[in-house]
């Protein structure tokens, strides 16, 4: 992989989904397989035009299971990989995804959340698969997922996605969804060696001795904290890696031991560095009577209500979560003390708000703001449930101008 | 040989053997099988039965493998096996290469990744009929299609055996397995013909017990350029030679000897016919289900691009698209920003396919965005909206951060079509700018008066200066001198760096035109 060949830099008026794209390959993004999805189609697009101009490859497969597992496959020969899709083929993913997780792939998967269930809105905004994305693959595991507001969000997230995939060894989500994948705006793409890459710690050829190299085994290999480093497949170690139940070596292990190692690794090595891995952004929060817990398009179209809601004299605070998975535990559960209220807006009928609510554990009142997908959230639903959650009755204004 | 009552040697008899004490207690080879270097010892004994086939599919594999790096100088650091589950999909377990242990059917696609990011590997696919051909049938003939340089050894036992013999795609008509006891009623896949018609460049089959004639295949095939396919047949002993008890007697018992007659009568019901058309290569039974004739050999071997080769074809075509773009932005001519603040301004775009209303509104887009450095957001209308032929896009500009994305009450229209008119017209502000299409758009007596409607035969200008498509460029010039909400010399640029290079010329022309007519209208 050549870094460097193909990269753009400068200003661009983009569509977030080639955003995306743009942000992958400048991430070091070398391999796309997918499949056509409305939204997301157009990163597939973007990559296919752009990748044979960088080195890379672009394959189109026959589906979402085979573009999931494609980019294990990618990863596994040494390349940053990455697919893209929306509802229906993330769920097909999910089998997989499971795979990634399990031989602890790093990989890149975009989600660019339409209308659901099943066929759904194809063209229209959802943040319906939230939970899907959490707990869509059988078993346990923890998950990385990032959620972006914008195509320049979309394009940094990306980045940061290929970043917290290649350190921690492990598939990572970027959940957006059709507004943000289908708007345009300004992208800002700085020259590649201001923005950092980083890149999976690797066991080259002649770096241990191959009777002594353990897969999964950090001690051995120079690793530290759960994340051995990798290798990949043509370097003379001749692993193997298994879906199955495996110990240190990748061998399967058939017992309820060597499973507990298997699955306290791969979530531990989630939780045990939450601190690098959780970003949210904070606004107001300091004296805040109210505050809004959001995401992705819902946390940005939620500014406005704020603004107008302090405009009325309400201390509105605003906390996005920037990674939705891991949940910001400890963030929701401190802030539940000193405040009236939460709301949470969410283009879906509930999901997030169950993890706030179970971390406010009943210590203060929480207020969604829901509605299934079809378009992004209303100014005046989020301000009425802000000022319900200050305990202000005052009814909405005519709407008012941003 | 020292063993211990699990039938595994002690640790210091393999350390004996071995030399030096394994760092595992599983880590030991034990250097007394001419195959060792190629297999785990360490993970045997295998999970497979006595009697059965898969144990000699694996043998001619390192077979084949070994002569390949003994001849024609493999480095089998190169090599990686993938396997799907099943009985079969064990083998990458087994072998000492790099080798994955995929999901149930995806080992092709798994293989595709690895291949396609590093094609340098060679790739061999391991797998059972029900994962290649049922579960992963799909991937499979894609595969094949694109001739993809891998090679899949598919192990046909006519059963699903790690499940404990359920029938599959492979199972013939009338054969028995649990789950059709009364018999099967599906018929069977004829593989080298499936393998083919998809457009693999390589195609055989032998039984287990060809071993000499399937190992020979192995090399041939894995050295092969392109989608190669070998159809391996095995016994079942332990599942579908229960139910199926060809050729044997009704009293056979042991496991061993059950897999061993299987495996005989397959040999025996073998016919070896190099160069059959793969078409006629159907496994024939009889009304019993009893497999009758198995026609081996080497069906296919076809010299064509594989499709690594075919997509590196095109990176000289995409480099030149690249240096052409990258020097397009490269050389773009900055204009000063603006220093007025701009109040949040919505911009709906309105006509019907092909009028150009999506392009118009992202060059409003550029214009703002990257020219003049505002705030700029740009959507188009999709799904319902965007029905029958009509078009819909939509800008909202402001100094400040655009929040809500879409216009909540357009402050400024551009229409192009009587039904973007209807459609639209009534959401503008009051107190907003209409623009129209005068020469495609009509008044109702009705039309509203709080807000300011100007005209222009948008149409027909573009059309005298040479072509109707150029109708949305007029409209721009015509909305930026009335709305003013972004500089004319900054749509200049955006329509300059958005529209084909011939018709640069053309464009800014009409652009001008309608910006000097709607200057006119204005004053
Ligand atoms: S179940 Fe059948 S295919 Fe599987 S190992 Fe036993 S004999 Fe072989």
């Amino acid at each position: 992989m050549k870094n460097g060949k193909g990269q753009l830099t400068g200003e661009h008026f983009l569509l977030g989904d080639h955003a995306c794209a743009e942000g992958a390959i400048l991430a070091g993004c070398r391999f796309f397989a997918g499949y056509p999805i409305t939204p997301a189609t157009e990163i597939a697009e973007r990559m296919s035009v752009r990748l044979p101009q960088s080195d890379g490859v672009y394959v189109q497969m026959e589906d979402e299971l085979a573009s999931m597992n494609a980019i294990l496959g990618g990863s596994w020969a040494g390349v940053k990989s990455m697919t893209a899709t929306s509802g229906p083929g993330f769920s097909l993913m999910m089998e997989n995804l499971g795979l990634g997780i399990m031989l602890e792939t790093p990989c890149v998967l975009v989600n660019v959340q339409r209308g659901g269930p099943s066929t759904g809105l194809p063209t229209l905004v959802g943040q319906q698969d939230m939970m899907q994305a959490r707990w869509g693959s059988h078993g346990d595991y923890e998950i990385i997922a990032l959620s972006p507001t914008s195509p320049q969000d979309l394009f940094d997230l990306t980045i940061r996605a290929f970043n917290l995939s290649e350190k921690y060894r492990t598939p990572v989500l970027v959940m957006t969804d059709a507004e943000v994948g289908h708007m345009t705006e300004k992208v800002v793409i700085p020259p590649v060696e201001e923005i950092e890459i980083i890149d999976r710690p690797q066991v080259h050829k002649g770096d241990v001795e191959p009777d002594h190299f353990r897969v999964y085994r950090d001690s051995v290999n120079g690793g530290n904290g759960y994340i051995s480093p990798m290798v990949s497949a043509g370097e003379g170690y001749r692993i193997h890696v298994t879906g199955l139940t495996h110990d240190e070596r990748g061998y399967p292990a058939m017992n309820a031991q060597a499973n507990e190692w298997n699955v306290r690794r791969i979530i531990d090595k989630i939780q045990a560095h939450k601190d690098d891995i959780i970003e949210v952004e904070e606004q107001n929060l300091k004296d805040a009577e109210v505050v809004v817990v959001s995401y992705g398009i819902s946390a940005r179209t939620s500014l406005w209500p704020i603004q107008m809601a302090r405009d009325e004299g309400i201390r509105v605070g605003y906390l996005r979560l920037i990674t939705v998975w891991p949940f910001p535990e400890e963030r929701i559960r401190s802030l539940a003390k000193k405040v009236k209220g939460i709301v949470v807006p969410e283009i879906n009928m509930g999901q997030m708000i169950r993890e706030v609510e179970r971390c406010v554990a009943g210590q203060t009142q929480v207020l969604g703001v829901h509605r299934p997908g079809g378009d992004v959230l209303e100014p005046d639903q989020v301000l009425n449930a802000i000022r319900k959650a200050a305990g202000r009755s005052k009814r909405a204004k005519k709407k008012g101008k941003e | 040989m020292t063993k211990q009552s699990n039938g595994t040697m002690l640790r210091s008899e393999r350390a004996r053997i071995l030399g030096y004490e394994p760092l595992d207690e599983g880590d030991w080879v034990t250097g007394l099988h001419p195959m060792d270097d190629l297999l785990r010892g360490e993970r045997l004994p295998h999970i497979w039965c006595q009697g059965c086939g898969l144990g000699t599919a694996l043998t001619t594999f390192i077979g084949a493998l070994q002569w390949l790096e003994k001849n024609q100088d493999w480095d089998l650091d190169k090599v990686s096996a993938v396997s799907g589950i099943g009985c079969t999909g064990r083998i990458a377990g087994y072998v000492r290469l790099d080798s994955f242990h995929t999901t149930h059917g995806r080992a092709i696609p798994f293989a595709t990744g690895l291949k396609l990011a590093n094609p340098e590997l060679k790739v061999v696919v391991l797998s059972g009929d029900g994962d290649i051909a049922g579960i992963g049938g799909n991937h499979f003939i894609h595969a094949a299609r694109r001739n993809l340089d891998i090679t899949v050894v598919c192990v046909n036992n006519f059963n699903y055996g790690m499940t404990g013999g359920q029938v599959g795609p492979t199972t013939p008509h009338e054969a028995r397995a649990v789950t059709a006891q009364y018999g099967n009623f599906e018929y069977p896949f004829n593989l080298p013909y499936l393998a083919a018609a998809s457009g693999a460049s390589f195609v055989a089959r032998w039984t287990v017990l060809h071993a000499r004639q399937l190992e020979w295949t192995l090399r041939r095939a894995l050295a092969h350029p392109g989608f190669s396919f070998v159809e391996v047949i095995a016994p079942c002993s332990t599942a579908y030679a229960r139910w199926n008890r060809e050729g044997r007697g009704l009293d056979e018992q042991n496991l061993g000897r059950r897999g061993l007659e299987t495996m005989k009568y397959y040999q025996q019901v073998g016919r070896t016919v190099t160069d059959a058309h793969p078409k006629d290569v159907d496994i024939k039974f009889n009304a019993k289900g009893e497999i009758t004739e198995i026609i081996e050999g080497e069906f296919l071997d076809e010299a064509k691009p594989d499709l690594k080769a075919a997509m590196d074809q095109r990176d000289e075509h995409a480099e030149k698209i690249w240096l052409a773009e990258k020097d397009a932005v490269d050389n773009r001519t900055e204009i000063p920003a603006r220093k007025d603040h701009i109040q949040r301004a919505e911009v709906k775009l309105g006509g019907f396919g092909g009028q150009g209303i999506i392009s118009a509104g992202r060059i409003i887009g550029v214009a703002a965005a990257i020219y003049d450095k505002l705030e700029a957001c740009f959507t188009q209308s999709y799904g319902p909206e965007a029905r029958g032929g009509a078009a819909g896009s939509q800008v909202v500009i402001s100094s400040d951060p655009i929040h809500h994305p879409h216009p909540v009450e357009p402050t400024s229209m551009i229409i192009l079509s009587q039904g973007a008119y209807t459609k639209y017209v009534p959401s503008l502000a009051p107190g907003g700018v209409l623009v129209i299409d005068d020469s495609l758009v009509e008044l109702p007596d009705d039309h509203r008066t709080d807000i300011d409607t100007y005209g222009i035969p948008a149409t027909k200008i573009a059309e005298e200066a040479g072509t109707s498509k150029a109708a949305n460029t007029v409209m721009l010039g015509f909305w930026t001198a009335i709305v003013g909400v972004v500089s004319r010399e900054a749509m200049r640029q955006a329509v300059a760096e958005s529209v084909p290079a011939k018709t640069i010329e053309l464009n800014l022309k009409v652009f001008d035109i309608g910006f000097e007519h709607g200057e006119k209208i204005k004053t």
